[in-house]
């Protein structure tokens, strides 16, 4: 075998080891089996080379230091990667709590709320948003409730000591009050658009009663207005029902009894079968098993005319839901006045 | 129960239970309830002796039905729920045997008193009988004599309102309904001493008022133990007119609630009747003379005419004819048929006592009313038209919550009004505040014309309960007289930026913690951010920035950030020295349009290149301007600039910085090489120097 023979037979055979190294005792003996100073195969064959022709000797031993060179470096990368690659020794204490990463909660007005606009959304409802300063034109008289007429003392109002900048859809008129209710933006949606209308309408109120356990003078309401042609009292049932089987529970039942209010006619209040007893009365129901919840009904055609509708051709009917109220149920607060305290170990306990 | 059982003929019991009648009276107040008279409370009650189980049925009576605000008026609805006959109580004829001389009447204002009947009757004033006393009890009425009470008595079974005047304390025998003189005095039944206005009716005699028409009598006449003739008063007044009274002179009474919400034009004679007939029933006295009736103009019945398809197009459910026309006659109205065929049609006339009903709708109710809502199928009304989508102001309000609540920041809600003094603490021009003209206490006299004052004092409460770390946002209205309802954020924070952990102490939070969730929020629109200093009301000097947004073309001023004056904060009630920064924005010009022109752009294919500068330079010079120096002269392969790290202290001179600025380059084409760099970041050091003499360190 000649010297060079030997070179590359030791360099197959490096390459072939080096395959075989997993962990850094592989990696010692392949080093100590090629680089040892006294049984490594490259000191061998340094001197081995003694007996080579005198001519060879400086292209054998330049060759013979490339290979050593060559096996060096290939051990030292794998060094490198098998550190890279190694699991760490030790342990650590996994029970020890994780930082805390900033972390906040919309409010529970908000879940609310986003729940009853997402589920509206999917029954193809437009949300909207209007200004919370009012004009007394839609506030009141659009929705068939005249001035001195009774009915206005159902929602004591705060009134502005003088008139500011209105906004919102449909006409622009001085705001003079605190709108008492969201159905003002039934009448800016119609003044502004055509049917069929498909529209719900959340937003702050505010009313001028003393607040208490279940009243605040500010509180958030839904509007529901959908007009069009051959609208009936059973699609406000079927809509509202399906809504509400969704919000709360698909066994949830759901009862409509008359009422009163100057812009629907005929009127209706919805009752739930109540949340926390199931219907078998409990303090909250107050024995009745039945929860009030909304109050709906049939757009009154004094509304359609003010608005400029034809009351012959369209029907349509309206909602208006608390938003407080079902977050004092959903969510079994005590005391309205909390959500407007913003107290963190309130807010806190909701999800994200 | 026995009253309204004495005026209709309905059976209760298990023999009467089915049409006929219900089983029980929970039976019948569920009936009531279903059809919108709500039954709060039914409450037992002695019976007389021998007489079946009594109770009391507490009803709560809508506004639009003030015909049911009597015994009567309920019995009409039962009489139409089990299809039962109700009749009216015994009366005494309206015209009196003896035809003695009885009282004249003027009525000098017909538009608010369209209608006023007077009778007199001889009486001997004493206790009611038990039986009367006891109902008037059950109906929350005190009994106070048997004339008093016969007029209450009336009132409770018929609806209708009456008064009784002692004649002996009236000027003669004569009834003026005339409008208060401008100052006109009058000392009311509850022995208030009352002024009057040209605008409030009165009944008087030829000298002064007699009583506030509609509100309360006087007590000049009032009915006493010496009482001898009485004259008896059944009338009908405006609405609006005894409405506005009652509001002015703050005086709501049984009467005043039933004539504001109306009365029956055609009840007055039949109250008179029955009152008579009390009168003698109960030996409380006898009718003297003709019952006069002042009546000068009588209304015609309003007539409207009900389509029986209507009825199913707007209900959703056709109801039988056979049960529409019956249901309507038992509440009193009269149906006539124009038309008989498979589609009929009524011209039903309204009784004078349905203030409510004046068109189709309305009595569409009634048949829906009696029919059963319950009885309604429930449909999806169909699509047609594609669905729109919510207004720009839903995906931006979205974004805004779902980056501060990542940012750790919770959102409140605060009340729209608010302090004065808190609104003037943030918002200089008084006259620019919207102030209400009937705020429930001071604490919310003005509308908010910032969103600060409110969550301040929520950021204060939370610490005043033990709560150290608190971040906080709200998105809402602020209100002002020149700028109207705009939409806005506010944000603000104290505490620590990073709560304590086992690894390590906690880091307190600073303006930069604030600046940087304001940065982040640009972001997620898509916009850029920047702060300058500035200084605003409540916010302190040195450490306040106004907030600059560039979208597109044109950058914004929209707001402040800074810290709060710890007077201020102080004020409204944070205990301790604790810094609290806050930042409030104007929404109006943030949506998410830049994200709708969105075009990606690669990835970038070359390595990028780092040099880090350490530059000394005057401590008051901006960032923002070493910044801005640095990219103008780098050149296009510059893609950002970012300080590392800032120093003062030994080594620095006074009034100098150091600061460590990082700049990374790149070329999306090729790969940088160290000469290009090199010659990139000698272009930047050179306009350092010359610009803000700044020196490599």
């Amino acid at each position: 075998m000649t010297a060079q023979t030997a070179i590359d037979a030791i360099r197959v055979a490096f390459q072939a080891d080096l395959d075989t190294i997993a962990t850094a005792q592989d990696l010692q003996s392949v080093r100590d089996r090629y680089l040892g100073r006294k049984q490594g195969q490259v000191a061998a064959l340094m001197k081995s080379m003694a007996g080579a022709a005198p001519a060879d000797r400086p292209a054998l031993g330049k060759a013979a230091n490339v290979l050593k060179r060559e096996i060096d470096a290939a051990l030292t990368q794998r060094r490198e990667t098998l550190k890279a690659s190694g699991r760490p020794a030790g342990s650590v204490d996994v029970t020890l709590p994780g930082r805390e990463l900033p972390f906040g909660r919309r409010h529970p007005l908000t879940l609310i709320r986003e729940q009853v606009e997402s589920i509206f959304e999917t029954m193809g409802f437009e949300i909207l948003q209007g200004p919370q300063v009012e004009d007394d034109h839609h506030n009141f008289e659009a929705l068939n409730m005249p001035p001195d007429h009774p009915a206005r003392d159902m929602q004591d109002t705060f009134y502005l000591e003088r008139p500011m900048p209105g906004g919102g859809e449909g006409s622009v008129r001085p705001a003079t009050l605190l709108r008492t209710h969201t159905s003002g933006m039934q009448i800016r949606y119609m003044e502004s658009h055509e049917p069929p209308v498909r529209i719900i309408a959340p937003g702050l109120v505010y009313r001028r009663d003393t607040p208490d356990l279940t009243h605040s003078p500010m509180f958030m309401q839904v509007e529901g207005l959908l007009v069009g042609e051959g609208i009936t009292m059973a699609d406000l049932k079927g809509t509202l029902v399906g809504f509400l089987r969704r919000f709360f529970d698909a066994g949830t039942r759901v009862m409509f009894r008359p009422s009163f209010f100057p812009y629907t006619e005929p009127s209706a209040e919805v009752f739930i079968s109540c949340v926390f007893c199931g219907g078998d009365g409990c303090a909250v129901c107050k024995q009745t098993g039945w929860l009030e919840i909304l109050g709906c009904g049939m757009v009154h055609p004094a509304v359609f005319e003010a608005v400029g509708y034809d009351p012959e051709r369209y029907t349509g009917w309206a909602f208006g839901l608390g938003i407080d109220r079902v977050a004092l149920l959903k969510y079994r607060v005590e005391d309205i006045r909390l959500f407007y305290d913003n107290d963190l170990r309130l807010l806190e306990q909701f999800p994200h | 129960m026995s009253w309204l059982q004495e005026l209709v003929e309905v059976p209760i019991g298990p023999a009467g239970a089915g049409p006929a009648g219900p089983k029980d009276i929970a039976e019948l107040a569920d009936a009531l309830t279903m059809r919108g008279f709500e039954v709060s409370a039914v409450e037992p009650w002695p019976a007389a002796d021998g007489a079946p189980p009594d109770a009391v049925l507490d009803l709560e009576i809508t506004t639009n039905r003030p015909d049911c605000l009597s015994v009567f008026g309920i019995a009409r609805e039962v009489g139409a729920i089990y299809a039962a006959d109700c009749h009216l109580p015994e009366r005494e004829p309206a015209v009196a045997a003896d035809g003695d001389a009885s009282i004249s009447i003027s009525i000098e204002d017909p538009d608010l008193c369209p209608r006023y009947v007077g009778a007199l009757a001889d009486v001997e004033v004493g206790p009611s009988p038990r039986w009367l006393a006891a109902r008037l009890e059950a109906a929350d009425v005190r009994p106070i004599n048997n004339v008093v009470d016969v007029t209450n008595y009336v009132m409770l079974e018929l609806g209708h309102p009456m008064h009784a005047f002692d004649l002996a304390k009236l000027a003669g025998p004569e009834i003026r309904v005339r409008r208060a003189a401008d100052g006109e005095r009058i000392r009311t039944l509850d022995g208030v001493e009352r002024t009057l206005q040209p605008e409030m009716l009165t009944i008087a005699d030829s000298q002064q008022a007699q009583a506030v028409a509609g509100v309360m009598g006087g007590a000049d006449s009032e009915v006493g133990v010496a009482t001898r003739t009485i004259v008896l008063e059944a009338a009908y007044f405006n609405p609006i007119s005894v409405r506005r009274t009652n509001k002015r002179l703050a005086l709501s009474t049984d009467a005043s609630f039933r004539f504001e919400r109306g009365a029956d034009v055609l009840a007055p004679i039949t109250a008179i009747a029955r009152a008579r007939h009390l009168l003698t029933a109960i030996g409380a006295g006898r009718a003297r003379g003709a019952v006069v009736d002042c009546f000068p103009d009588p209304p015609d019945p309003i007539v409207v005419r009900l389509r029986h398809h209507r009825i199913g197009h707007l209900l959703g459910q056709t109801v039988d004819p056979s049960f529409v026309a019956p249901t309507l006659t038992r509440l009193g109205f009269a149906p006539r048929l124009e038309r008989d065929d498979e589609s009929p049609v009524w011209q039903v006339t309204v009784p004078s006592f349905r203030v409510d009903v004046s068109r189709e709708e309305d009595l569409i109710e009634e048949v829906a009313r009696h029919h059963g809502y319950e009885r309604l199928p429930t449909t999806f009304p169909a699509l047609t038209r594609p669905p729109q989508a919510a207004g720009d102001w839903r995906p931006r309000d979205q974004t805004i919550r779902r980056l501060l609540t990542g940012c750790g920041f919770s959102e409140a809600i605060t009340y729209g009004f608010i302090e004065r003094e808190a609104a003037l603490a943030v918002h200089e021009d008084a006259s620019d505040l919207v102030a209400l003209s009937n705020p429930l206490s001071e604490k919310g006299a003005v509308l908010r014309p910032s969103l600060l004052p409110g969550l301040v004092d929520s950021l204060i409460h939370n610490r005043r309960r033990e709560r150290q770390d608190i971040r906080l946002f709200e998105l809402g209205s602020r209100f002002r007289q020149g700028d109207g309802e705009t939409p806005s954020l506010a944000l603000a924070l104290t505490g620590a930026a990073m709560a304590q952990h086992w690894t390590g102490s906690e880091r307190k939070a600073d303006l930069f913690d604030l600046t940087g969730a304001l940065t982040r929020l640009a972001e997620g629109f898509g916009v850029h951010a920047a702060f300058e200093p500035d200084t605003t009301r409540a916010l302190v000097p040195g450490r306040t920035a106004r907030v600059q947004l560039t979208i597109g073309p044109d950058t914004t001023h929209v707001g402040w950030v800074g810290q709060l004056d710890p007077a201020l904060a102080s004020r409204r009630g944070l205990p301790g020295a604790h810094e609290v920064y806050v930042a409030e924005l104007d929404l109006g010009p943030l949506t998410r349009e830049a994200f709708a022109r969105l075009r990606a752009a690669p990835v970038p294919r070359h390595p990028s290149i780092v040099r880090d500068l350490s530059l000394a330079i005057d401590d008051a010079l901006p960032a923002a301007q070493v910044r801005d120096t640095i990219r103008a002269a780098a050149g296009p392969t510059l893609v950002s600039v970012r300080e590392v790290d800032r120093y003062q202290g030994s080594g620095v001179a006074a009034g100098a910085v150091s600061l460590s600025v990082r700049l990374t380059f790149r070329a999306s084409d090729r790969t940088l090489t160290d000469a290009e760099v090199q010659t990139a970041t000698d272009r930047v050091v050179s306009a350092l120097e010359e610009a803000h003499s700044a020196k490599l360190r």
